[in-house]
Protein backbone atom coordinates (compact mmCIF):
# COMPACT_ATOMS: atom_id res chain seq x y z
CA UNK A 1 0.00 0.00 0.00
CA UNK A 2 1.57 3.77 -1.07
CA UNK A 3 1.27 5.95 2.10
CA UNK A 4 -0.81 8.52 -0.09
CA UNK A 5 -4.34 7.74 1.03
CA UNK A 6 -7.43 8.84 -1.04
CA UNK A 7 -9.62 11.17 0.99
CA UNK A 8 -12.92 9.25 0.81
CA UNK A 9 -13.94 6.35 -1.17
CA UNK A 10 -13.46 5.78 -4.66
CA UNK A 11 -17.10 6.16 -5.88
CA UNK A 12 -15.99 3.63 -9.14
CA UNK A 13 -18.21 0.58 -9.22
CA UNK A 14 -17.68 -2.64 -7.51
CA UNK A 15 -16.83 -4.03 -10.71
CA UNK A 16 -13.95 -4.86 -12.93
CA UNK A 17 -13.87 -2.87 -15.76
CA UNK A 18 -14.89 -4.46 -18.64
CA UNK A 19 -11.75 -6.30 -20.94
CA UNK A 20 -10.01 -4.61 -23.37
CA UNK A 21 -7.85 -6.05 -25.88
CA UNK A 22 -4.62 -4.27 -24.81
CA UNK A 23 -1.37 -6.23 -24.85
CA UNK A 24 1.38 -4.88 -22.26
CA UNK A 25 2.70 -2.18 -24.10
CA UNK A 26 6.25 -2.59 -25.54
CA UNK A 27 6.08 -6.12 -25.66
CA UNK A 28 4.88 -7.88 -28.52
CA UNK A 29 1.19 -9.55 -28.41
CA UNK A 30 0.87 -12.86 -26.96
CA UNK A 31 0.73 -15.49 -29.80
CA UNK A 32 -2.30 -17.73 -29.27
CA UNK A 33 -0.40 -21.09 -29.01
CA UNK A 34 -4.04 -22.71 -27.77
CA UNK A 35 -4.39 -24.54 -24.58
CA UNK A 36 -2.35 -27.30 -23.97
CA UNK A 37 -4.15 -30.88 -24.31
CA UNK A 38 -5.75 -31.69 -21.32
CA UNK A 39 -3.92 -33.84 -18.48
CA UNK A 40 -5.03 -37.02 -17.44
CA UNK A 41 -8.27 -37.09 -15.91
CA UNK A 42 -8.40 -35.43 -12.54
CA UNK A 43 -9.37 -37.04 -9.47
CA UNK A 44 -12.08 -34.55 -7.54
CA UNK A 45 -10.48 -33.50 -4.40
CA UNK A 46 -11.95 -31.45 -1.69
CA UNK A 47 -11.51 -27.61 -2.26
CA UNK A 48 -9.69 -27.59 1.12
CA UNK A 49 -7.19 -30.07 0.41
CA UNK A 50 -6.52 -28.71 -3.00
CA UNK A 51 -4.53 -25.96 -4.51
CA UNK A 52 -5.95 -25.19 -7.97
CA UNK A 53 -8.88 -22.09 -7.42
CA UNK A 54 -12.63 -22.24 -8.15
CA UNK A 55 -12.44 -20.53 -11.24
CA UNK A 56 -16.27 -19.60 -12.51
CA UNK A 57 -18.00 -16.38 -12.18
CA UNK A 58 -20.15 -17.35 -9.49
CA UNK A 59 -16.62 -17.83 -7.49
CA UNK A 60 -14.38 -15.41 -8.39
CA UNK A 61 -14.13 -12.28 -9.92
CA UNK A 62 -11.11 -12.79 -11.63
CA UNK A 63 -12.73 -15.62 -13.49
CA UNK A 64 -11.70 -13.30 -16.68
CA UNK A 65 -7.83 -14.55 -16.43
CA UNK A 66 -9.33 -18.61 -16.54
CA UNK A 67 -11.25 -17.91 -19.48
CA UNK A 68 -8.55 -15.80 -21.33
CA UNK A 69 -6.27 -19.01 -20.15
CA UNK A 70 -8.42 -20.97 -22.36
CA UNK A 71 -8.17 -18.99 -25.21
CA UNK A 72 -4.57 -19.66 -25.03
CA UNK A 73 -3.13 -16.22 -23.37
CA UNK A 74 -1.53 -15.22 -19.91
CA UNK A 75 -3.35 -12.16 -19.09
CA UNK A 76 -3.23 -9.67 -15.98
CA UNK A 77 -4.99 -6.54 -14.67
CA UNK A 78 -3.87 -2.92 -15.05
CA UNK A 79 -4.43 -0.32 -13.51
CA UNK A 80 -6.29 2.45 -15.45
CA UNK A 81 -5.38 5.19 -13.38
CA UNK A 82 -1.93 4.86 -12.60
CA UNK A 83 -0.53 2.85 -14.94
CA UNK A 84 0.79 -0.19 -12.54
CA UNK A 85 0.82 -3.72 -13.95
CA UNK A 86 -0.40 -5.99 -11.53
CA UNK A 87 0.97 -9.78 -10.25
CA UNK A 88 -1.54 -11.31 -9.37
CA UNK A 89 -4.39 -10.00 -11.40
CA UNK A 90 -6.07 -7.94 -9.15
CA UNK A 91 -9.68 -6.63 -7.85
CA UNK A 92 -8.57 -3.48 -7.00
CA UNK A 93 -4.95 -1.52 -7.51
CA UNK A 94 -3.19 -1.83 -3.96
CA UNK A 95 -0.71 0.97 -5.58
CA UNK A 96 -4.04 3.40 -5.28
CA UNK A 97 -7.03 1.10 -4.93
CA UNK A 98 -9.07 2.26 -7.86
CA UNK A 99 -11.21 -0.60 -8.98
CA UNK A 100 -10.88 0.70 -12.66
CA UNK A 101 -8.60 -1.68 -14.21
CA UNK A 102 -8.01 -3.45 -17.22
CA UNK A 103 -7.21 -6.64 -18.47
CA UNK A 104 -3.87 -7.01 -20.78
CA UNK A 105 -2.53 -10.07 -22.23
CA UNK A 106 1.39 -10.70 -21.28
CA UNK A 107 3.97 -12.04 -23.21
CA UNK A 108 4.25 -15.60 -24.20
CA UNK A 109 7.67 -16.00 -23.91
CA UNK A 110 10.61 -15.40 -20.58
CA UNK A 111 14.01 -16.38 -19.42
CA UNK A 112 14.57 -18.55 -16.29
CA UNK A 113 15.63 -16.16 -13.55
CA UNK A 114 16.02 -19.01 -10.45
CA UNK A 115 14.67 -22.57 -10.79
CA UNK A 116 14.69 -26.31 -8.75
CA UNK A 117 13.16 -28.90 -8.04
CA UNK A 118 10.52 -30.71 -5.88
CA UNK A 119 12.38 -34.20 -5.20
CA UNK A 120 10.13 -34.59 -2.12
CA UNK A 121 7.75 -33.45 -0.33
CA UNK A 122 4.90 -32.88 -2.40
CA UNK A 123 1.64 -31.99 -1.65
CA UNK A 124 -1.78 -34.02 -1.98
CA UNK A 125 -2.32 -34.65 -5.76
CA UNK A 126 1.55 -33.58 -6.81
CA UNK A 127 2.88 -36.89 -5.33
CA UNK A 128 2.83 -38.56 -9.36
CA UNK A 129 4.72 -35.52 -10.51
CA UNK A 130 7.53 -35.69 -8.49
CA UNK A 131 10.34 -34.90 -9.95
CA UNK A 132 8.99 -31.39 -10.99
CA UNK A 133 10.66 -27.94 -11.90
CA UNK A 134 9.50 -25.03 -10.61
CA UNK A 135 10.92 -21.62 -11.20
CA UNK A 136 11.04 -17.68 -11.77
CA UNK A 137 10.71 -16.15 -15.23
CA UNK A 138 10.98 -13.26 -16.13
CA UNK A 139 8.25 -12.36 -18.61
CA UNK A 140 10.16 -10.72 -22.19
CA UNK A 141 9.41 -7.07 -21.87
CA UNK A 142 6.98 -7.08 -19.56
CA UNK A 143 8.12 -6.07 -15.53
CA UNK A 144 7.20 -9.23 -14.33
CA UNK A 145 8.69 -12.23 -13.07
CA UNK A 146 6.23 -15.50 -12.62
CA UNK A 147 6.48 -18.28 -10.99
CA UNK A 148 5.65 -21.58 -12.09
CA UNK A 149 5.93 -25.39 -13.36
CA UNK A 150 8.34 -25.71 -16.25
CA UNK A 151 8.05 -28.43 -18.72
CA UNK A 152 9.77 -29.80 -20.96
CA UNK A 153 13.54 -30.71 -20.15
CA UNK A 154 14.41 -32.41 -17.48
CA UNK A 155 15.40 -30.17 -14.41
CA UNK A 156 19.18 -31.78 -14.55
CA UNK A 157 18.92 -30.29 -18.02
CA UNK A 158 18.15 -26.88 -17.03
CA UNK A 159 19.80 -23.69 -17.05
CA UNK A 160 19.42 -19.92 -15.45
CA UNK A 161 18.49 -17.98 -18.77
CA UNK A 162 16.76 -20.96 -20.36
CA UNK A 163 14.07 -19.27 -22.63
CA UNK A 164 10.82 -20.54 -21.88
CA UNK A 165 7.08 -20.20 -23.12
CA UNK A 166 3.92 -19.34 -20.84
CA UNK A 167 1.25 -22.18 -21.26
CA UNK A 168 -1.95 -22.76 -20.25
CA UNK A 169 -3.36 -26.47 -19.60
CA UNK A 170 -6.73 -28.04 -18.70
CA UNK A 171 -5.56 -29.55 -15.49
CA UNK A 172 -8.00 -32.49 -16.01
CA UNK A 173 -11.03 -31.77 -14.66
CA UNK A 174 -11.99 -28.84 -16.91
CA UNK A 175 -9.94 -25.93 -14.64
CA UNK A 176 -7.43 -24.09 -16.57
CA UNK A 177 -4.28 -23.14 -14.84
CA UNK A 178 -0.73 -22.16 -16.49
CA UNK A 179 2.89 -23.15 -16.48
CA UNK A 180 6.09 -22.35 -18.67
CA UNK A 181 7.29 -25.04 -21.31
CA UNK A 182 11.15 -24.71 -22.78
CA UNK A 183 11.84 -24.54 -26.16
CA UNK A 184 13.68 -26.57 -28.71
CA UNK B 1 11.82 2.40 24.64
CA UNK B 2 8.62 3.88 25.68
CA UNK B 3 5.97 2.39 28.02
CA UNK B 4 6.97 0.22 30.43
CA UNK B 5 10.31 -1.89 30.41
CA UNK B 6 9.51 -5.63 30.20
CA UNK B 7 11.12 -9.13 30.72
CA UNK B 8 11.20 -12.85 30.43
CA UNK B 9 11.50 -14.50 33.75
CA UNK B 10 11.61 -17.66 32.73
CA UNK B 11 10.76 -20.08 30.19
CA UNK B 12 10.53 -23.96 28.85
CA UNK B 13 10.57 -25.92 26.05
CA UNK B 14 9.70 -29.93 25.55
CA UNK B 15 11.30 -32.54 23.25
CA UNK B 16 10.79 -31.35 19.71
CA UNK B 17 10.70 -34.27 17.10
CA UNK B 18 7.85 -36.96 16.08
CA UNK B 19 5.95 -37.11 19.14
CA UNK B 20 2.87 -39.46 20.43
CA UNK B 21 1.21 -36.55 21.77
CA UNK B 22 -2.09 -34.20 20.00
CA UNK B 23 -1.77 -30.70 19.77
CA UNK B 24 -3.69 -30.09 23.53
CA UNK B 25 -1.18 -32.60 24.51
CA UNK B 26 1.61 -30.43 23.42
CA UNK B 27 0.14 -27.19 24.98
CA UNK B 28 -0.02 -29.64 28.36
CA UNK B 29 3.28 -30.78 28.48
CA UNK B 30 4.46 -27.03 27.96
CA UNK B 31 2.57 -25.81 30.84
CA UNK B 32 4.23 -28.85 32.84
CA UNK B 33 7.72 -27.34 31.85
CA UNK B 34 6.83 -24.04 32.34
CA UNK B 35 5.72 -24.53 36.05
CA UNK B 36 8.50 -26.71 36.92
CA UNK B 37 10.85 -23.89 35.37
CA UNK B 38 9.59 -20.60 36.85
CA UNK B 39 7.91 -22.34 40.72
CA UNK B 40 6.88 -18.84 41.46
CA UNK B 41 4.60 -18.51 38.93
CA UNK B 42 0.83 -18.64 40.04
CA UNK B 43 -2.41 -19.28 37.49
CA UNK B 44 -4.13 -16.37 39.30
CA UNK B 45 -1.27 -13.51 38.48
CA UNK B 46 -1.09 -14.86 34.46
CA UNK B 47 -3.64 -12.16 33.27
CA UNK B 48 -3.05 -13.01 29.63
CA UNK B 49 -2.10 -15.80 27.28
CA UNK B 50 -0.69 -14.98 23.49
CA UNK B 51 -0.83 -18.67 21.23
CA UNK B 52 1.33 -18.60 19.17
CA UNK B 53 0.27 -21.24 16.15
CA UNK B 54 0.52 -21.34 12.59
CA UNK B 55 -1.41 -23.81 11.09
CA UNK B 56 -3.81 -25.74 13.74
CA UNK B 57 -6.43 -25.77 11.61
CA UNK B 58 -4.46 -27.43 8.96
CA UNK B 59 -2.32 -29.92 11.38
CA UNK B 60 -4.86 -30.53 14.46
CA UNK B 61 -8.26 -29.53 12.85
CA UNK B 62 -8.71 -27.20 15.42
CA UNK B 63 -9.41 -23.78 15.26
CA UNK B 64 -10.11 -21.26 18.12
CA UNK B 65 -7.30 -22.45 20.18
CA UNK B 66 -6.23 -20.28 22.54
CA UNK B 67 -9.09 -20.85 24.98
CA UNK B 68 -8.51 -24.45 24.75
CA UNK B 69 -4.38 -23.57 25.32
CA UNK B 70 -6.20 -21.41 27.98
CA UNK B 71 -8.17 -24.69 29.49
CA UNK B 72 -5.56 -26.67 29.09
CA UNK B 73 -2.65 -24.82 31.00
CA UNK B 74 -5.35 -23.84 33.79
CA UNK B 75 -5.32 -20.20 33.02
CA UNK B 76 -8.41 -18.19 32.85
CA UNK B 77 -7.57 -14.95 31.22
CA UNK B 78 -8.90 -11.86 31.93
CA UNK B 79 -6.84 -9.06 30.10
CA UNK B 80 -5.84 -10.26 26.85
CA UNK B 81 -6.77 -13.98 25.39
CA UNK B 82 -5.43 -14.46 21.29
CA UNK B 83 -3.78 -16.76 19.37
CA UNK B 84 -1.05 -15.30 17.12
CA UNK B 85 -0.32 -16.48 14.22
CA UNK B 86 2.40 -14.95 11.26
CA UNK B 87 3.55 -18.79 9.69
CA UNK B 88 7.03 -19.53 10.92
CA UNK B 89 7.17 -16.61 12.96
CA UNK B 90 3.75 -17.12 15.13
CA UNK B 91 6.07 -17.90 18.48
CA UNK B 92 8.05 -14.55 18.03
CA UNK B 93 4.61 -12.86 17.15
CA UNK B 94 3.25 -14.05 19.75
CA UNK B 95 5.96 -13.05 22.00
CA UNK B 96 5.80 -9.03 20.08
CA UNK B 97 2.02 -9.16 21.58
CA UNK B 98 2.73 -9.99 24.72
CA UNK B 99 5.49 -7.05 25.16
CA UNK B 100 3.47 -4.88 23.63
CA UNK B 101 0.60 -5.46 26.21
CA UNK B 102 2.63 -5.28 29.06
CA UNK B 103 4.67 -2.20 28.01
CA UNK B 104 1.20 -0.25 27.66
CA UNK B 105 0.10 -1.38 31.09
CA UNK B 106 -2.66 -3.84 29.80
CA UNK B 107 -1.04 -6.68 31.23
CA UNK B 108 1.28 -7.62 34.18
CA UNK B 109 1.84 -10.85 33.79
CA UNK B 110 1.45 -12.89 30.61
CA UNK B 111 2.19 -16.44 29.82
CA UNK B 112 3.04 -16.85 25.84
CA UNK B 113 2.95 -20.67 24.81
CA UNK B 114 3.86 -21.59 21.11
CA UNK B 115 2.98 -24.80 19.85
CA UNK B 116 2.38 -27.12 16.52
CA UNK B 117 1.79 -30.84 15.82
CA UNK B 118 2.56 -31.29 12.31
CA UNK B 119 3.71 -35.18 12.21
CA UNK B 120 0.65 -36.43 10.49
CA UNK B 121 -0.01 -40.17 9.30
CA UNK B 122 -0.09 -38.68 5.66
CA UNK B 123 3.33 -36.91 4.63
CA UNK B 124 1.55 -35.18 1.67
CA UNK B 125 -1.24 -33.83 3.66
CA UNK B 126 1.51 -32.25 5.88
CA UNK B 127 3.37 -31.19 2.76
CA UNK B 128 -0.25 -29.52 1.78
CA UNK B 129 -0.69 -27.85 5.09
CA UNK B 130 2.70 -26.11 4.42
CA UNK B 131 1.83 -25.19 0.90
CA UNK B 132 -0.78 -23.04 2.42
CA UNK B 133 1.82 -21.04 3.52
CA UNK B 134 2.50 -19.55 0.35
CA UNK B 135 0.26 -17.88 -2.24
CA UNK B 136 -2.40 -20.30 -2.22
CA UNK B 137 -3.98 -19.60 -5.82
CA UNK B 138 -1.36 -18.38 -7.61
CA UNK B 139 2.04 -20.30 -6.16
CA UNK B 140 0.06 -23.07 -4.69
CA UNK B 141 -0.86 -24.94 -7.84
CA UNK B 142 2.57 -25.32 -9.29
CA UNK B 143 3.38 -26.89 -6.02
CA UNK B 144 5.22 -23.95 -4.42
CA UNK B 145 6.67 -24.87 -0.46
CA UNK B 146 9.48 -23.61 1.65
CA UNK B 147 12.02 -25.67 0.01
CA UNK B 148 12.01 -25.01 -4.10
CA UNK B 149 12.14 -21.23 -2.69
CA UNK B 150 14.63 -21.44 -0.57
CA UNK B 151 16.48 -23.71 -3.30
CA UNK B 152 16.28 -20.66 -6.01
CA UNK B 153 17.86 -18.45 -2.84
CA UNK B 154 20.25 -20.69 -2.61
CA UNK B 155 21.14 -21.24 -6.77
CA UNK B 156 20.93 -17.25 -6.60
CA UNK B 157 23.80 -16.75 -4.28
CA UNK B 158 25.80 -19.74 -5.88
CA UNK B 159 25.71 -17.44 -9.28
CA UNK B 160 25.95 -14.28 -7.76
CA UNK B 161 28.30 -14.64 -5.34
CA UNK B 162 30.16 -18.18 -5.81
CA UNK B 163 28.51 -19.72 -2.71
CA UNK B 164 29.36 -23.45 -2.05
CA UNK B 165 27.31 -26.59 -1.16
CA UNK B 166 30.48 -26.86 1.60
CA UNK B 167 29.88 -23.65 2.93
CA UNK B 168 25.88 -24.61 3.27
CA UNK B 169 27.29 -27.84 5.03
CA UNK B 170 29.26 -25.55 6.99
CA UNK B 171 25.91 -24.24 8.84
CA UNK B 172 24.17 -27.07 9.14
CA UNK B 173 27.23 -28.69 10.71
CA UNK B 174 27.57 -25.90 13.50
CA UNK B 175 24.03 -25.95 14.58
CA UNK B 176 23.73 -29.87 14.30
CA UNK B 177 26.60 -29.88 16.92
CA UNK B 178 24.98 -27.45 18.94
CA UNK B 179 21.83 -29.60 18.84
CA UNK B 180 23.96 -32.41 20.19
CA UNK B 181 24.00 -30.44 23.72
CA UNK B 182 20.55 -29.63 23.74
CA UNK B 183 17.58 -32.89 24.91
CA UNK B 184 15.07 -30.78 23.56
CA UNK B 185 16.31 -30.48 20.13
CA UNK B 186 14.85 -33.13 17.27
CA UNK B 187 18.76 -34.74 16.18
CA UNK B 188 20.20 -34.69 19.79
CA UNK B 189 21.34 -37.99 19.27
CA UNK B 190 22.14 -37.55 15.70
CA UNK B 191 25.92 -36.57 14.22
CA UNK B 192 26.08 -34.98 10.86
CA UNK B 193 29.69 -34.43 9.90
CA UNK B 194 29.99 -32.07 6.39
CA UNK B 195 30.91 -35.27 4.32
CA UNK B 196 27.88 -36.95 4.84
CA UNK B 197 26.06 -33.73 4.91
CA UNK B 198 26.86 -33.38 1.10
CA UNK B 199 25.44 -37.19 0.92
CA UNK B 200 22.53 -36.82 1.88
CA UNK B 201 20.19 -37.11 -0.71
CA UNK B 202 18.94 -33.68 -2.83
CA UNK B 203 15.42 -32.40 -1.78
CA UNK B 204 15.18 -29.32 -3.72
CA UNK B 205 18.29 -28.85 -5.64
CA UNK B 206 20.81 -27.81 -5.31
CA UNK B 207 19.48 -28.35 -1.24
CA UNK B 208 19.91 -31.57 0.51
CA UNK B 209 17.87 -32.84 3.58
CA UNK B 210 19.91 -31.53 5.73
CA UNK B 211 19.96 -28.17 4.47
CA UNK B 212 16.16 -28.46 5.33
CA UNK B 213 14.81 -28.10 8.85
CA UNK B 214 12.35 -30.54 9.17
CA UNK B 215 8.75 -31.22 10.13
CA UNK B 216 8.57 -31.47 14.10
CA UNK B 217 5.73 -31.36 16.88
CA UNK B 218 6.89 -29.16 19.73
CA UNK B 219 5.79 -26.40 22.05
CA UNK B 220 7.69 -24.08 24.30
CA UNK B 221 6.55 -21.20 26.38
CA UNK B 222 7.74 -17.95 28.45
CA UNK B 223 6.31 -15.66 31.04
CA UNK B 224 6.93 -12.19 30.77
CA UNK B 225 6.41 -9.23 33.37
CA UNK B 226 6.74 -5.26 34.01
CA UNK B 227 9.48 -4.12 35.41
CA UNK B 228 7.54 -4.03 38.45
CA UNK B 229 6.93 -7.55 39.08
CA UNK B 230 10.34 -8.87 37.38
CA UNK B 231 11.76 -9.60 40.71
CA UNK B 232 9.44 -11.80 41.65
CA UNK B 233 10.04 -14.15 39.47
CA UNK B 234 14.03 -13.94 38.91
CA UNK B 235 17.13 -12.28 39.25
CA UNK B 236 18.32 -13.03 35.76
CA UNK B 237 15.86 -11.68 33.73
CA UNK B 238 15.91 -11.34 30.09
CA UNK B 239 14.93 -7.73 29.09
CA UNK B 240 13.31 -6.61 26.02
CA UNK B 241 15.35 -3.99 24.50
CA UNK B 242 14.14 -3.71 20.92
CA UNK B 243 11.67 -5.31 18.60
CA UNK B 244 11.34 -4.68 14.40
CA UNK B 245 9.57 -6.12 11.64
CA UNK B 246 9.20 -5.61 8.24
CA UNK B 247 7.32 -7.06 5.22
CA UNK B 248 7.64 -6.03 1.57
CA UNK B 249 5.71 -8.88 -0.64
CA UNK B 250 3.41 -12.05 -0.79
CA UNK B 251 3.02 -13.62 -3.72
CA UNK B 252 6.74 -15.24 -5.00
CA UNK B 253 6.64 -12.85 -8.24
CA UNK B 254 7.11 -10.09 -6.06
CA UNK B 255 9.78 -11.13 -4.30
CA UNK B 256 12.35 -8.72 -5.72
CA UNK B 257 16.12 -10.03 -5.46
CA UNK B 258 16.62 -13.50 -3.92
CA UNK B 259 19.78 -12.95 -2.52
CA UNK B 260 19.34 -9.55 -0.54
CA UNK B 261 16.79 -9.17 2.34
CA UNK B 262 16.44 -5.86 2.93
CA UNK B 263 13.18 -6.72 4.75
CA UNK B 264 15.78 -8.28 7.75
CA UNK B 265 18.35 -5.56 7.10
CA UNK B 266 15.40 -2.97 7.81
CA UNK B 267 13.42 -4.95 11.21
CA UNK B 268 17.27 -5.74 12.54
CA UNK B 269 18.10 -1.61 12.69
CA UNK B 270 15.07 -0.67 13.91
CA UNK B 271 15.28 -3.48 16.51
CA UNK B 272 19.09 -2.55 17.38
CA UNK B 273 18.21 0.90 17.62
CA UNK B 274 15.57 0.68 19.69
CA UNK B 275 17.99 -1.24 22.03
CA UNK B 276 20.93 1.94 21.18
CA UNK B 277 23.49 -1.31 20.21
CA UNK B 278 24.70 -2.44 16.85
CA UNK B 279 25.29 -5.36 15.63
CA UNK B 280 28.53 -5.68 17.13
CA UNK B 281 27.59 -5.63 20.59
CA UNK B 282 25.63 -9.06 20.18
CA UNK B 283 27.28 -11.79 22.00
CA UNK B 284 24.41 -14.46 20.78
CA UNK B 285 21.75 -14.38 17.84
CA UNK B 286 19.11 -16.86 17.45
CA UNK B 287 18.41 -16.34 13.70
CA UNK B 288 15.83 -18.25 11.21
CA UNK B 289 17.99 -21.62 9.85
CA UNK B 290 15.12 -23.07 8.12
CA UNK B 291 17.08 -23.95 5.58
CA UNK B 292 21.02 -23.40 5.66
CA UNK B 293 20.77 -21.13 3.23
CA UNK B 294 19.04 -18.95 5.06
CA UNK B 295 21.35 -18.64 7.74
CA UNK B 296 23.85 -17.58 5.03
CA UNK B 297 22.06 -14.89 3.98
CA UNK B 298 20.96 -13.62 7.22
CA UNK B 299 24.60 -13.28 8.13
CA UNK B 300 24.41 -10.63 5.84
CA UNK B 301 21.26 -8.94 6.11
CA UNK B 302 22.22 -8.72 9.47
CA UNK B 303 25.74 -6.87 8.74
CA UNK B 304 27.75 -9.71 10.15
CA UNK B 305 29.35 -9.44 7.21
CA UNK B 306 29.71 -8.04 3.43
CA UNK B 307 26.49 -9.07 0.83
CA UNK B 308 28.16 -12.11 -0.46
CA UNK B 309 30.79 -12.77 1.99
CA UNK B 310 28.20 -15.16 4.04
CA UNK B 311 29.17 -18.57 2.54
CA UNK B 312 32.54 -17.75 4.20
CA UNK B 313 31.60 -16.15 7.22
CA UNK B 314 30.26 -19.38 7.80
CA UNK B 315 33.15 -21.77 6.47
CA UNK B 316 35.46 -19.08 8.67
CA UNK B 317 33.67 -21.02 11.59
CA UNK B 318 32.80 -16.79 12.76
CA UNK B 319 29.08 -17.92 13.91
CA UNK B 320 30.74 -20.52 16.01
CA UNK B 321 31.83 -20.68 19.68
CA UNK B 322 34.80 -18.43 19.79
CA UNK B 323 33.74 -16.65 16.70
CA UNK B 324 32.41 -12.94 16.16
CA UNK B 325 28.79 -13.95 17.46
CA UNK B 326 27.68 -16.92 18.56
CA UNK B 327 24.58 -17.87 15.94
CA UNK B 328 21.72 -20.52 16.88
CA UNK B 329 23.76 -22.39 20.02
CA UNK B 330 20.30 -23.48 20.68
CA UNK B 331 20.76 -25.84 17.45
CA UNK B 332 18.71 -24.04 15.03
CA UNK B 333 15.80 -24.88 13.17
CA UNK B 334 18.37 -27.43 11.00
CA UNK B 335 19.12 -29.44 14.27
CA UNK B 336 15.97 -28.91 16.79
CA UNK B 337 13.56 -28.88 14.37
CA UNK B 338 10.73 -26.53 13.28
CA UNK B 339 7.71 -26.63 15.07
CA UNK B 340 6.41 -23.25 13.67
CA UNK B 341 4.62 -22.06 16.49
CA UNK B 342 6.66 -23.09 18.89
CA UNK B 343 9.92 -21.94 17.61
CA UNK B 344 10.28 -18.21 17.85
CA UNK B 345 9.40 -19.25 21.92
CA UNK B 346 12.54 -22.07 22.13
CA UNK B 347 14.69 -19.17 20.92
CA UNK B 348 13.59 -17.11 23.42
CA UNK B 349 13.86 -19.70 25.93
CA UNK B 350 17.39 -20.49 24.85
CA UNK B 351 17.99 -16.30 25.25
CA UNK B 352 16.62 -16.61 28.71
CA UNK B 353 18.87 -19.49 29.74
CA UNK B 354 22.23 -18.43 28.21
CA UNK B 355 21.88 -15.13 30.25
CA UNK B 356 21.32 -17.26 33.04
CA UNK B 357 24.00 -19.50 32.47
CA UNK B 358 21.88 -22.69 32.83
CA UNK B 359 22.92 -24.22 29.51
CA UNK B 360 25.13 -26.94 29.26
CA UNK B 361 28.58 -25.63 29.06
CA UNK B 362 29.40 -27.39 25.55
CA UNK B 363 26.97 -24.51 24.13
CA UNK B 364 27.05 -21.95 26.58
CA UNK B 365 28.18 -18.43 25.23
CA UNK B 366 31.14 -16.50 27.64
CA UNK B 367 28.92 -14.23 29.74
CA UNK B 368 26.32 -12.51 27.48
CA UNK B 369 24.84 -9.68 27.77
CA UNK B 370 22.67 -8.94 24.59
CA UNK B 371 20.75 -11.22 22.18
CA UNK B 372 18.90 -11.25 19.08
CA UNK B 373 16.16 -13.65 17.83
CA UNK B 374 15.30 -13.21 14.29
CA UNK B 375 12.22 -15.30 12.77
CA UNK B 376 11.43 -15.05 8.50
CA UNK B 377 8.32 -16.53 7.88
CA UNK B 378 6.64 -17.73 4.70
CA UNK B 379 8.97 -17.11 1.21
CA UNK B 380 11.22 -14.58 3.61
CA UNK B 381 8.51 -12.18 2.74
CA UNK B 382 7.99 -11.14 6.48
CA UNK B 383 11.35 -10.23 9.01
CA UNK B 384 10.56 -9.95 12.83
CA UNK B 385 13.38 -8.73 15.09
CA UNK B 386 13.85 -8.89 18.67
CA UNK B 387 16.93 -7.88 20.86
CA UNK B 388 17.16 -8.68 24.72
CA UNK B 389 19.94 -7.58 27.61
CA UNK B 390 20.38 -9.62 30.13
CA UNK B 391 19.92 -8.61 33.84
CA UNK B 392 20.49 -5.34 35.34
CA UNK B 393 17.87 -2.23 36.29
CA UNK B 394 15.16 -1.54 34.32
Amino acid sequence: MSAERPRRRSTAPAVMAEPTASTVPETRPAEPSGPAPASKPREKRPFLLDFFPLETPDQTRLHRFYERLREGYLSTTRCRRDGTLHWPPRTACPSCRSEELDWVDLPDHGHVYAFSAVLAGAPLGMEDDVPFAVGLVDLDGAPLRLFGRIEGRPWTELRIGEPVRTEAYDIGDGRMFYRFRTIG
Amino acid sequence: MSGRSVAIVGGATIKFGVRAATWPELVQEAGVALTRAVPELRADDVDSLFVGAAEPERFAFQSHVAPLAAEQLGLKPHRILQRNELACASGQSAIRSAFAAIASGLSEVAVVVGVEKMILPSMAEANTAMGCAMDRPWDGPAGATAPPFFAMVAQRHMLEFGTTAEQLAAVSEKNHRFANTNPSAQFYEKTFSRDKLLRLPLIAPPLRLGDCSSMTDGAAAVVLTSEDHVREYTDTPAWVRGSGQYSDFHNLANAGSLTEWNGLTLASREALGRAGITVGDLDLAEVHDCFSISEIVEYEALGLCPRGEGGKFAADGRGDLGGDVVINPRGGLLGCGHPLGATGVAQAVEVYEQFAAAVPPARQVPDPEWALVHNLSGSANVHSVMVYQRGGAA
